[in-house]
């Protein structure tokens, strides 16, 4: 699949749109992009301020003042609309950052992992106060545990009208899914 | 002499946006699409910038790919872009308001991820 798109060029017709992909570390963010990106992995750096030089550890490096994460980062191209994908590191000391990469998005998917649910309540909490659209992707790993829908509701605290879905984020169409969910729902929020 | 802990470019960051004027309003952000001006003059330019010009050859890219590709951090190529920008070189395809998105542009999305 991957293959077929890398060739799709960007005209100035395009809109470029964005979604949002969020989640604790190792949930499977950088896998999900991976598996949706028609271009392959691009590395830039983002600067992190006092916010992030306080927690990194900066022992013997005594000249830099600043320190840089990488960021997942996707693009697919489709007729009219040019989507691009950013992953979001989950940690609030990145909240510098993670309010610059929602500005402008469409909404926010945010990925969760049944195996440690808790973490998945910071991000949560920033894209709630943010007063984003959102849906909650659960990333199924082998050994998840299997919970009722219902259930994990409950766990994650959901409002009744935001979709939650199982997705494994290594499947280009599971993960395409969510994506889908994701906007619907956008689209219904717009709508009503 | 330098000490080796650190590798540091041979150019520092900062000289990528060297000699420009940058506006003092920049509107230019990660997914803004930028592409050249059909009638831009495009010799004359520092290194870096002639490196974005060649790389934009093949059509339009967001901010955030020309700063991947050209090796540099996100917030250098967003004012070396701005200064282009403003001196005509480049135009861009911002990204719309997303307050109240578009239902054109969601159904757009909708239907270009259930085509993939």
């Amino acid at each position: 699949m991957a293959s077929a798109l890398s060739e799709s060029r960007i005209s100035t017709e395009h809109i470029p749109v964005k979604l949002v992909i969020a989640g604790p570390f190792g949930v499977g963010k950088t896998t999900l992009v991976d598996a949706l990106s028609e271009i392959k992995p691009l590395n830039t750096e983002e600067v992190l301020t006092q916010a992030g030089t306080l927690v990194d550890d900066l022992t013997g490096v005594n000249e830099k003042t600043t320190t840089t994460t990488a960021i997942d980062f996707g693009r697919l191209t489709m007729p009219g609309v040019v989507l691009y994908l950013f992953g979001a590191p989950g940690q609030t000391r990145f909240q510098v950052l993670w309010n610059e990469l929602v500005r402008g998005a469409l909404g926010v998917l945010v990925l969760a992992d049944t195996r440690r649910i808790d973490d998945s309540f910071a991000v949560l909490d920033l894209v709630e106060s943010a007063g984003l659209r959102y849906a909650v992707a659960v990333n199924h790993f082998p050994d998840s545990p299997d919970y009722p829908p219902d259930a994990l509701r409950q766990a994650l605290d959901l409002h009744a009208s935001t979709p939650l879905v199982v997705c494994d984020a290594r499947d280009p169409v599971s993960a395409r899914a969510s994506l889908i969910a994701l906007v619907e729902h956008i689209k219904e929020l717009v709508l009503s | 002499m330098t000490s080796g802990r650190q590798r540091r470019r041979v150019v520092p960051d900062y000289m990528a946006a060297a000699r420009l004027t940058v506006p003092e309003n920049v509107h230019v952000e990660r997914t803004t699409l930028v592409y050249i001006a059909p009638d831009a003059a495009t010799n004359g330019l520092d290194p870096p910038g002639s490196h974005l010009l060649t790389l934009l050859r093949d059509g339009p890219l967001s901010v955030y790919e020309c700063a991947a590709h050209l090796g540099l951090p996100y917030c250098v190529v967003r004012l070396l872009v701005a200064g282009l920008v403003g001196s005509g070189t480049l135009l861009t395809r911002d990204p719309p308001a997303t307050d109240l998105p578009d239902i054109e542009i969601l159904e757009l999305v909708l239907s270009g991820l259930r085509a993939l």
